[in-house]
């Protein structure tokens, strides 16, 4: 065999498999069109990205943690305890701006004290993110106990996930906002950089002199960040904030979007744009499952079979 | 003794090849091995000796070619299948479970079993105490493998070889990590196999080594076998100079008499008593200012280890360090390229490069600081600082874009140097700096490193490559079992000479 | 034997432990209460038992919650629906456990998944799984029916020793649970597997270098998928105690039983280094969790801090490992 022919055998892999999921996505699209006309009108793609909004913003900013080679099963009881911080902050009187602050605050320091385990005691990320995810629910039931907490008459905090700006949802504004920062901190900061360098060989990123421990903490810190951002626009959108929220499972939505969309699960090759594109095809995808009432446990297998197919494919690259 | 002509050969490869990607690791190679036959396997490194070792024992798959057990066609890339066929092998990095016995490994992937599956434990210990006392070695059966030290546990590879009963032994480097009492007993047993017929592939950095123990030698270059002697029809200067080719030969001796004396250059590094615990110890050096100071050494003197320590990849348990007469404390990589030292690692691919980003990238990765804007990062200034240094570096194809994955070894190498040479560390070190890299790419990076000293950097290397050392060192220094033995002029330095300087000192 | 060092101080602690709520908590260690604790974490243990397989690898199983939930959903539907004896039912289901574990041994191997994402979309997929063949949605009028074959609910039997002994009248000893019996035959033959067979030898050797294993031509492929069958039936055998106990199976059965049982594996001794680690440990580290668990309860700890204190022993657990992992390398020769 010729260099070039397995060179080019190569390239041609790499090439399916980058280009894969926009074709994918339009052959469903496709078939969603043509088997329930209600898929294809504008106000069931604006609703579309409006449900994977959450996810959306959850699964951008948890990219960089999939880029290092890690993993965060935590974010769906930080969504909850995100949620609650801001209701028990606005119960006391304190202006909308704050609330969003410290649920956001909660949210970056278990991201933070995650990533300090991960980074500067080289713990495993899988254990130590499910021991938290363990930690934080039950925290979040100390603080808000079983029930849901209702917020009433607040109407700046309902506007954050009901209200609209050019008659697109707020969600979807934050969502875009959310990956236009991300992927600018991804090409253009330093730190973009060297997230795809500690994925891409962590050794060698330490040899060239970069303290990697910092930068690992930092990724769990902006994913569980994430998260609580998700959580304060799920609160607000739904009036209500309750521990429970985030069920086992949503870290597997999360994690799903971003293997989809193709970063690597072993680090270093990947995007959040690519995270976007992988939320579009799992929203899309549930979406026109939903549309023609495919029942929720095919649509559970789906998505498993969905991830192991992605990720056989990537595998093989 | 049986007549030669009946004499069937234990192991034959036909037409071996073996291609990754762009490179050709081993070219149509022959090899055969007759019973009771000790053939030496010598090249340089990168000449495709490891490669060769894989594919006898079913490791990896050649690309093309055959392979021959007593005369019956096996099937490749199946290691089960070798050792089923009696093909056993001494590897140099260890293969044992550290949590199960001695007595486990020995008979690791085949332990006798009796009903259910039960390992059959009495027969076990019989057999292994038959092997103990026919070959002299003694070791406690019981313990964990993993607590034993590293030549204790390079006696259970021996032994898990032996209880093979195998027809074909392969040694890759076994005396790497021996002392010369262990390698004279190992040398007796070789001879004790010999004598019952097993056929023995014995591969080695040490001449001295092959011409005492070996008969026939196969030797590689480049992926090819460039001879194959008797070892008696051979002398020990022709087979170095089949092994390294004749025009480098002459390009080292003809570089070894243009030296000139360069230890007028300032003491940029000083180093004294280095020292880490049960690794190296002792160790002072003093690294000029345009000056190439090589450090060369078995396999296993901890050369490695000292430039890891030096960089702060591993801490000291001893010694001080100066940089240009300023003592300095290193605990980090990060420190130690503050103090401007550099690092090019042994391993590329596993400690240097980041294969999945662009050439640029790597090469601005120790340096990134430089193109900090604030929070941003200056990503013109660092394509246009990487396609100068494409240029300078001779760096192909010239695209300072392209994934590092897609360049060739030799390639791969020069961006792992330029890192280095555009920030101007003033002290670089280099681990096997061309191992796995073609002859073409080796004189390049040569080249750099003597513009690099010649513009006045400190420049240390580490080699286990002979001609290496004289092709580029202006001194070099001999390691042994952790310690700095000795250091001369390269001028006063032939190869024989430094090899048996090598071989006294270990 | 491999790993058998890491036993003593276990047992030890467990004593302590023990010692220290038998002091603190009234009723702590009645009768009942240890009846609670050996029924009730029987399962946690088979399943800690069963995921040591995996972890001996360098593996994990977070598939082993829905393979409890598909299985006890196959046993409500085979003996409510399609009225199968139970005699055929618990080999049945011990089959369809092994064989959703071997899947997962499968996607690991010739898929390439990593465990921890191969086991989480099982997990998944298995949920689903769950979900279409719950009889109690496809026959809503059975779903309060309970189950009541006798080879099912014969398996919530409870011996009482203090009676057999004889010695009743002086001492209340707590009935011992047919749950606890069995999870004592499971880990003397899962231990015997693991250190005098050829398989478990095969085991450590796969775990604790890879690439050594497979130039001694071990089966990796083989060993893999088998270890991980083991934690399928291992939770399989759980599911048949659980349902036994519920007389029924629900949709919701084994959420989260991963957690506890990673947690009681690591606790047990089972080092995600893989390639260290035995059978009794995780059995030890899962009644390990319950008496801190049950011990917390019984002094008026919200059951929301036992959730805490279960991420919280996860977490010492493998900083311990961790701790090991470091002072073995630091005194072992550097390679």
């Amino acid at each position: 065999m010729s260099e070039t022919t397995s060179i080019s055998v190569a390239s041609a892999w790499r090439l399916a498999a980058t280009h894969a999921l926009p074709v994918s996505i339009a052959i469903v699209v496709a078939v969603f069109a043509v088997a329930e006309p209600a898929f294809l009108t504008p106000d069931n793609l604006l609703g579309i990205v409006r449900q994977i909004a959450l996810v959306g913003i959850m699964a951008a900013a948890s990219t960089f943690v999939i880029m290092t080679g890690g993993v965060d099963l935590s974010v769906g009881p930080v969504l909850a305890l995100a949620g609650l911080v801001a209701y028990f902050v606005l119960g006391a009187g304190y202006p909308v701006p704050v609330a969003v602050l410290a649920g956001l605050g909660i949210g970056l320091f278990i991201g933070l004290l995650n990533g300090a385990a991960i980074g500067f005691l080289d713990l495993p990320p899988i254990i130590v993110t499910l021991a938290s995810l363990s930690i934080v629910r039950g925290a979040a039931l100390i603080v808000g106990g079983p029930d849901l907490h209702s917020i009433r008459d607040q109407p700046i905090y309902s506007a954050i996930g009901t209200g609209s700006l050019a008659g697109i949802p707020l969600p979807v504004w934050i969502f875009a906002a959310v990956v236009l920062l991300l992927v600018f901190v991804q090409v253009r900061t330093p730190f973009g950089l060297l997230v795809a360098a500690l994925g891409e060989n962590e050794r060698a990123a330490r040899l060239s002199g970069h303290r990697t421990r910092i930068t690992k903490m930092l990724v769990y810190g902006l994913s569980a960040t994430g998260a609580a951002l998700a959580g304060i626009v799920l609160s607000s959108q739904v009036h209500t904030a309750s521990a429970t929220y985030g069920p086992f499972g949503t870290e597997l939505d999360v994690i799903a979007a971003i293997v989809v969309g193709g970063t690597s699960i072993m680090g270093g090759n990947g995007s959040v744009v690519r995270t976007v594109v992988g939320v579009l095809f799992l929203g899309v995808v549930s979406n026109g499952m939903n549309l023609l009432n495919v029942p929720i446990d095919v649509q559970l297998i789906a998505k498993g079979a969905i991830i192991v197919v992605a990720l056989g494919l990537s595998a093989r690259r | 003794m049986i007549p030669a002509a009946i004499r069937e050969p234990v192991i034959v490869g036909r037409g071996l090849t073996q291609v990754y990607g762009a490179a050709t690791v081993l070219d149509d190679v022959d090899i055969r091995i007759d019973p009771g036959e000790v053939r030496a396997l010598i090249g340089s490194n990168g000449a495709g000796k490891s490669t060769l070792v894989k594919i006898l024992t079913g490791a990896v798959r050649p690309t093309a070619g055959t392979v021959e057990v007593v005369g019956q066609q096996v099937h490749l890339g199946s290691p089960s299948e070798m050792i089923g066929r009696g093909v056993a092998c001494i590897y140099q990095h260890s293969n044992l479970a550290p949590a199960l016995s001695v007595l486990d490994n020995i008979f690791l992937g085949r332990n006798p079993t009796r009903r259910l599956g039960l390992v059959d434990r009495p027969r076990q210990r019989r057999e292994a105490q038959a092997l103990l006392a026919r070959h002299g070695i003694q070791i406690d059966l019981d313990v964990p493998a993993g607590s034993l030290p590293a030549v204790k546990q390079k006696e259970v590879e021996i032994l898990k070889a032996l209880a093979l009963d195998a027809k074909v032994l392969l040694m890759d480097e076994p005396t790497g990590w021996l002392a010369s009492a262990d390698v004279a007993n190992l040398h007796a047993t070789i001879r004790k196999l010999k004598g019952q017929g097993v056929g023995i592939l014995y591969i080695s950095h040490m001449l001295d080594e092959v011409f005492a123990i070996c008969d026939t030698m196969t030797i590689l270059r480049d992926g090819r076998v460039v001879a194959e002697n008797a070892v008696a029809d051979i002398s020990r200067a022709r087979a170095i100079e089949l092994m390294i080719g004749r025009q480098l030969a002459a390009q080292t001796k003809e570089a070894s008499e243009a030296r000139v004396s360069r230890m007028t250059g300032s003491v940029r590094l000083k180093a004294r008593g280095l020292a880490r615990n049960g690794v190296f110890s002792g160790v002072d050096i003093d690294l000029n200012a345009g000056e190439i100071l090589c450090i060369t050494g078995l396999i296993g003197s901890k050369r490695t280890e000292l430039v890891r320590a030096i960089f702060g990849c591993e801490s000291l348990d001893a010694g001080s360090i100066e940089i240009d007469g300023a003592p300095i404390a290193v605990k980090s990589p990060s420190e130690a390229i503050a103090a401007g030292i550099g690092l090019v690692p042994e391993d590329r691919h596993r400690d240097g490069l980041m294969l999945g980003l662009s050439v640029s990238e790597n090469l601005m990765m120790a340096t990134l600081g430089r193109f900090r804007r604030g929070l941003l990062l200056d990503r013109g200034g660092m394509a246009t600082a990487a396609r100068r240094l494409i240029a300078s570096l001779n760096v192909k194809p010239a695209s300072e874009t392209r994934q590092v994955r897609l360049l060739s070894g030799g390639n791969q190498q020069k961006v792992l140097l330029g890192k280095w040479l555009d920030g101007r560390p003033g002290i670089l070190m280099l681990d096997e700096p061309t191992v796995g890299v073609d002859v073409g790419a080796k004189a390049e990076i040569y080249d750099i490193l003597r513009a690099a000293r010649d513009e006045g950097a400190a420049i240390l290397v580490v080699s286990s490559d002979i001609e290496e050392v004289l092709a580029i060192g202006d001194r070099v220094g001999v390691m042994s079992a952790g310690r700095l033995v000795s250091v001369h002029p390269a001028k006063a330095l032939t190869a024989s000479s430094l090899v048996t300087m090598i071989g006294e000192a270990a | 034997m491999a790993g058998r060092y890491s036993i003593l101080p276990l047992v030890g602690f467990f004593i302590l432990v023990f010692a220290f709520f038998s002091f603190t908590a009234t009723r702590f260690a009645s009768a009942t209460n240890i009846e609670n604790l050996l029924s009730g974490f029987s399962f946690v243990a088979m399943l800690a038992v069963g995921q040591a397989f995996p972890i001996l690898l360098r593996g994990i199983d977070l598939s082993v919650g829905a393979i409890v939930a598909v299985v006890g959903m196959i046993v409500f539907d085979l003996s409510l629906i399609f009225g199968v004896p139970g005699w055929l039912i618990l080999p049945v289901a011990l089959l369809a456990g092994a064989a959703a574990g071997a899947l997962n041994g499968v996607l690991v191997v010739y898929v390439r998944l990593q465990p921890f994402i191969a086991t989480l979309a099982t997990l998944a997929a298995y949920r689903g799984l769950v979900y279409s063949i719950s009889g109690r949605q496809l026959v809503p009028e059975l779903s309060t029916t309970p189950l009541r074959d006798p080879w099912i609910i014969g398996l919530e039997t409870y011996f009482d020793v203090g009676r057999f002994l004889g010695i009743s009248s002086i001492v209340k000893l707590p009935w011992i649970p047919l749950s606890f019996v069995a999870l004592l035959a499971l880990v003397a033959v899962l231990q015997l597997v693991l250190s005098a067979t050829r398989f478990g030898r095969d085991l450590f050797a796969v775990g604790g270098n890879l690439e050594g294993a497979r130039l001694a031509g071990i089966n990796v492929a083989r060993v893999t998928v088998a270890a991980y069958a083991i934690s399928g039936a291992c939770a399989a055998l759980a599911a048949l105690f659980l349902v036994a106990r519920l007389t029924t199976a629900t949709e919701a059965l084994g959420i989260g039983a991963e957690l506890t049982a990673i947690a009681a594996a690591v606790v047990g001794g089972v080092s995600l280094q893989g390639g260290v680690g035995t059978v009794v440990g995780p059995a030890i580290g899962a009644f390990l969790l319950g008496v801190i668990l049950l011990g917390l309860t019984l002094l008026g700890v919200s059951q929301f801090v036992q959730q805490i204190m279960t991420g919280v022993i996860l977490l010492a657990a493998i900083s311990y490992d961790r701790l090991l992992a470091l002072r073995v390398r630091r005194a072992g020769p550097s390679l």
